[in-house]
């Protein structure tokens, strides 16, 4: 009797039986193979059973039989072990004959089933002459069922599942699929409880529903997975449900079944001295440490700091309660943390209960208003639902308030850091210097020699160990650090820092940040020994530190310090410093302000870069840079204030922009930009025009405004208008856009609004994405574009010039001469004394600055490259922008209104003169030689001779054009002549034209060929010691002298008239001829 | 397997519900003490009310509401295909104390932690 055998076997060694089954199986393995093919119909039939196991369905199949029998569990239990063996005998029993039909569908299924199957199989033929033998099942059942009728639980050996064994259950095309099912969210518990109540139902209805299962997780709201074979079932089962949202079905992918039932573990680690935040009510988010929890009844007790208004609830319990008080509770804005002070609530007459709380050991306790507390923390009985413990790593600082300033160095102290430490693993490395902080070898330092799954093994320091290497777990041990080591930040929110230690407490550091010259709290725990220095972290999705953040609808501020999934904001309140930490997801968006003024308290316009100085405030004294400004509140950087990065918050009146000046008049530069909001043209009139300003202005296409020809066109507010470009037909090149047509409505600088032939839509491009007829002046390379456009292309070049011819001379005359002299006689220079030198000292550093950063805007304009074409004059008005148009408009009549010889008035000619005539090479009015240029500009300064930005066809020449005054050419200066195509040659500069060309004479001494060139062809020949020079640019032009000595940039030179020593910018100096 | 082996399905969906730690499923309090987890009868909940607290769980995640137990691949996957069809929790928290392992291994049946 096969099955008597196999149980005795089994009785003996339950547990290996499988094994020697398998013996048994390699033996018998041979034998197969002779015995084949007379084995082959049953073992088909067996293979046939083995499918039906692993399809769990051959259960069902048997369930038919047993259930009628009275033990069908054992049975069924049985084989779930050894299933093998039931099988076959059912196999044998039942089965034989009606099989066989099937056998192709077997045979393709065979090779599916893997091992196990075949495990089967053999394990059957093993038995199976036995099993031919016997012919009472229900015999052998009974007596099995006698024998183990005991363990009748044992069916549930199944449930045990190893994770191997999970892989084996992994979803096939075979299994019933997920679909997934809206459902109204908070219901979706309810959903899958109600389907299971109506499966059930209909089940006795005898109209089962063909669905298997229905799910629902805690963490998907508003979804419900149900498992079936087909969506059809899934709909019908779902009909009826008001929870339900019976359109979308979704089949959830094989691959994603997993996912599905793949649950977070909630973890209920949370135990005394956990650490916990609440989720909800006043105190959420707060950090909390749990004194006591009841796992049954769900419930902990946890302390905090409270968050009482002890004046309210003086009022309350003093007054009585007023009915609506509740709503005002509601209303007021949640109280700060703060530890209870017995004696404040005393003064406040707040009734105090001091009583032992059974629940807590008989403790004292202080009650009032319905709390609990103790030593200053409230105490508090919450559901454990309430609070979470999940990855809540208390930050140092949390912790620090958290530790209530009398207790210092209570237990908690100590037992934070360790508490924390041990929470991590892999945090000794090999070297680390540690320190034994728990134990009987507590205090004891050495260093790790190695880390284990367990233990960290300790090399000790002390002599008298040295050599034995000691095994301690990680949270006996600290890391030890000495004051003055240079370490970085691991983990935390400090993460990726670096700096130098600056006190050690047990368990943390403070450390000197190399970044932000801040001191860091950090837990020894979570820093390395390292020389790195790093800039710490300085970005943060799309913020970078020192962005301009929007915090919500009213709220800017400036990212001063960036962390590992947050910021810290200091917040645009200039009343006082705030500083609040925000994460990433809370910052709207980031704010741009280039363009952007405020005013001082002087009325003065503060741009950004701007240097202001506070006057009011709580900040008075500092000053720096703005560096951002929103809505009249400046943020300035102050290297001197050692918080928030140097970071200050003010107001716009409270700060004097520093060279601005008090009356309004003389305030420089700024004058530019206020053309643009004033409006008109007369606000320049009272002022001179401070070339302090102008490097700015490139940064800020509003302040370019104040530039040269397009101050003509002052009109416009904040921005430069480029009217000549409007109307005119254009392509864009690339973007979005790419290849559409359309009609330019608008202009600027930077971007071109443009009303889409194809589409009824403006839509706004940059410049340099629109294809060559347009141009950009930054990217195409000033002139050459302007060439091409096709305004001047279409023929619309002639009939302007003719306009214009008659102003060249009607102002450029004037210029020249007769009013020329005065200006610089009369009226400039004492002028310049006030407006100029006083900034002089400040502007250098300021210059340089901006030479760096500068867009090649209008500079670029002004570049050599315009003035390469023909008549390059009539170019540079109607070049780069809206001196074009303005030029041809208003300006154009208060020019020639001014610039006729008959305007004798020094002063009102000046007015007009000032905007462009200080900061702006490349103004409109400005020709070669034009005593007006004397103004030194700083385009003319960083010039230097040799410059191959002279090349007209680079783009590069933009930006070196920059540098140099545009129309330097004096007579009598030696040049290089360099031109296309030709060796350079040396001339000297015969003639400078009007024009901007010059003649030049060529030869070192000026006796061959007279050739006319432009500028761009040009290069002043670097002077030596001793030589003879001639001041190109800068107020001194057209001045000679001798240069008596070098000192790196800057030459020294002896004037000839003044005989006064100068020191002059090199490149600013031209080589005379010697005669 | 017939509805009469069913498992008692919940009579709420609130704070009551508790989960079997050995089986995972899930019924309220009160029907855990009345007639016991139908999958482990042998911790006899329903004679022994105070083994309700034992045996059983406010802490488990996510209901998958079985079935077909049998047929259905997301109770295999679940380990509650031998179970009877009923509620089940998709993960319980928590381990039976060891008196109550004891009590399964007892009975020959091997306790496998459900969390």
């Amino acid at each position: 009797m096969g099955y008597k055998n196999y149980s005795d076997e089994e009785e003996e060694d339950d547990d290996v039986e499988e094994e020697e089954a398998e013996d048994v199986e390699d033996e018998e393995e041979e034998v197969e193979e002779e015995d084949e093919e007379e084995e082959e119909e049953r073992s088909r039939k067996r293979k046939f059973k083995g499918s039906q196991f692993i399809d769990d369905v051959a259960e069902e199949d048997d369930d038919e039989d047993e259930e009628e029998e009275e033990a069908p569990r054992k049975r069924r239990h049985r084989r779930a072990s050894e299933f093998i063996d039931d099988t076959a005998a059912v196999a044998s029993d039942d089965d034989e004959e009606e099989m066989e039909g099937e056998e192709d569908f077997i045979h393709d299924e065979g090779p599916d089933l893997a091992d196990e199957e075949d495990r089967g199989r053999k394990h059957h033929r093993a038995m199976l002459p036995e099993d031919d033998q016997q012919e009472n099942v229900e015999d052998l059942e009974k007596f099995i069922q006698q024998r183990y009728g005991r363990q009748e639980y044992e069916e549930f050996d199944e449930a045990e599942t190893t994770d191997v064994e999970q892989q084996a259950l992994l979803p096939s095309v075979r299994d019933p699929k997920l679909w997934m099912v809206k459902c109204q969210i908070g219901h979706e518990r309810e959903a899958s409880i109600c389907l299971m109540q109506k499966f059930m139902d209909m089940d006795m209805q005898g109209k089962p529903l063909l669905i298997k299962s229905a799910i629902a997780l805690d963490h998907l709201k508003g979804y419900l997975y149900v498992e079936s074979e087909k969506e059809a079932y899934v709909r019908e089962s779902i009909r009826g449900m008001r929870m339900i949202l019976q359109r979308e079905v979704k089949l959830v992918p094989i691959k994603e079944m997993t996912d599905v039932l793949s649950v977070e573990k909630k973890s209920v680690d949370i135990d005394q001295d956990t650490w916990v935040r609440v989720k909800n009510g006043v105190y959420k988010g707060d950090l909390a440490k749990v004194v006591d929890v009841d796992h049954v009844r769900q419930r902990a007790t946890i302390k905090l700091i409270p968050r009482v208004d002890l004046q309210a609830l003086a009022l309350k319990m003093n007054e009585g309660s007023i009915k609506g008080s509740k709503d005002d509770a509601k209303n007021r804005p949640r109280p700060a943390p703060r530890f209870i002070n017995v004696q404040e609530l005393q003064d406040l007459k707040i009734s105090i209960e001091r009583k032992r709380d059974p629940n807590h050991a008989g403790e004292y306790f202080e009650f009032f208003g319905g709390m609990q507390f103790k030593d200053g923390y409230l105490y508090k009985g919450v559901s454990l639902k309430s609070i979470d413990s999940n990855g809540v790593v208390p930050s140092f600082d949390e912790l620090q308030k958290f530790q209530k300033p009398t207790d210092e160095g209570g237990p908690d102290t100590m037992g934070l850091p360790t508490a924390l430490m041990s929470k991590r693993k892999g945090l000794f490395v090999k070297g680390d210097a540690v320190i034994v902080v728990q134990g009987d070898l507590k205090n004891l330092m050495g260093y790790v020699e190695k880390v284990d799954d367990d233990d960290v093994f300790v090399r000790p320091k002390d002599k008298e160990l040295k050599g034995s290497t000691l095994a301690f777990k990680d949270r006996q041990l600290c890391k030890f650090f000495k004051t003055g080591d240079h370490v970085k930040v691991v983990a935390g929110t400090h993460e990726g820092a670096t700096g130098m230690i600056v006190r050690v407490d047990l368990g943390s550091v403070v450390i000197l940040s190399d970044t932000t010259k801040e001191d860091i709290k950090v837990f020894t725990a979570n820093i390395v020994e390292s020389s790195e220095v790093t800039s710490g972290l300085n970005k943060l999705g799309d913020y970078e530190l020192h962005d301009l953040v929007l915090l919500d609808q009213s709220t800017v501020g400036v990212i001063v310090r960036v962390e590992k999934d947050s910021c810290q904001v200091l917040k645009g309140t200039p009343e006082r410093a705030e500083v609040v930490t925000v994460k990433l997801r809370d910052m709207r968006k980031k704010l741009f302000d280039r363009n952007t003024n405020a005013q001082d308290r002087d009325s003065n316009v503060v741009s950004l870069k701007d240097i202001v100085r506070v006057v009011e405030g709580p900040f008075k004294g500092r000053e720096g840079p703005v560096e951002h400004i929103n809505r009249g509140i400046l943020f300035i950087h102050d290297r001197h204030h050692l918080e928030n990065g140097g970071f200050l918050c003010v107001r716009g009146l409270w700060c004097v922009a520093l060279g601005g000046s008090r009356n309004g008049i003389d305030r420089g530069g700024r004058q530019a930009r206020n053309n643009n909001f004033n409006g008109g043209f007369q606000a320049p009139a009272n002022y001179l025009q401070s070339p302090r300003r102008t490097p700015n202005h490139f940064n800020h296409p509003g302040g370019g405004g104040g530039h040269g020809g397009s101050t003509f066109g002052g009109r416009q507010a904040g921005r430069r208008r480029d009217h000549g470009l409007v109307g005119t037909t254009v392509k864009i090149r690339i973007g979005p856009f790419k290849g559409y047509r359309g009609r330019v409505v608008d202009a600027t600088d930077i971007d071109v609004r443009i009303e889409l032939e194809s589409q009824m839509k403006v839509v706004t491009v940059r410049r340099d994405q629109l294809s060559d007829p347009v141009g950009t002046p930054y990217h195409n390379g000033g002139g050459a574009s302007y060439r091409e456009s096709p305004r001047y292309g279409a023929g619309s070049e002639t009939p302007m010039h003719p306009s214009r011819t008659p102003m060249h001379p009607a102002f450029m005359t004037p210029m020249r001469d007769p009013s020329a002299t005065p200006i610089h006689d009369g009226m400039r220079t004492p002028m310049r004394d006030r407006a100029w030198n006083p900034h002089t000292a400040m502007n250098t550093p300021l210059r340089d600055n901006s030479w760096d950063d500068a867009n090649p805007s209008t500079w670029g304009h002004s570049g050599t490259p315009q003035y390469q074409p023909g008549t390059p004059g009539g170019r540079q008005y109607e070049a780069p922008t809206p001196g074009g148009g303005g030029w041809a408009n208003t300006p154009g009549a208060s020019f020639s209104e001014a610039g006729t010889p008959s305007v004798s008035t020094g002063p009102s000619y000046g007015n007009p003169a000032s905007p462009y005539l200080p900061g702006t090479p490349g103004g409109p009015p400005m020709t070669p030689g034009v005593p007006s240029y004397l103004p030194s500009t700083p385009g003319g300064q960083p010039m230097t001779p040799g410059t191959g930005g002279l090349d007209p066809t680079s783009p590069a020449s933009g930006l070196s054009g920059l540098e140099i005054e545009s129309k330097w050419g004096l007579p009598e200066i030696v040049v290089t002549v360099r031109k296309a195509g030709e060796e350079s040659q040396i001339g000297v500069i015969h003639e400078a034209m009007p024009d901007g060309t010059c003649r030049v004479a060529m030869g070192p001494s000026g006796e061959g060929e007279i050739i006319v060139a432009t500028h761009s062809e040009l290069e002043l020949v670097v002077p030596k010691k001793t030589d003879r020079i001639k001041i190109v640019s800068g107020e001194l032009r057209r001045s000679t002298g001798k240069l008596i000595g070098i000192d790196g940039a800057d030459g020294i030179v002896k004037m000839d008239d003044t005989l006064d020593i100068k020191i002059l910018d090199m490149s600013s100096l031209g080589k005379m001829v010697a005669n | 397997m017939g509805t009469q082996s069913a498992a008692q399905i919940p009579t709420s969906f609130g704070k009551e519900l508790r989960a079997c730690l050995r089986c995972s499923l899930v019924k309220t309090y009160k029907q855990f003490t009345d007639v016991g987890c139908e999958n482990c009868p042998f911790f006899n909940m329903d004679q022994d009310n105070d083994r309700v607290l034992d045996c059983t769980t406010p802490n488990f995640a996510g209901v998958i509401a079985s079935m077909d137990p049998t047929s259905s691949w997301a109770a295999r996957w679940q380990r509650i295909s031998k179970f009877v069809p009923g509620c089940y929790a998709l993960s319980v928290t928590g381990l039976l104390p060891e008196e109550m392992a004891a009590i399964c291994e007892y009975n020959n049946v091997r306790y496998v932690p459900r969390s």
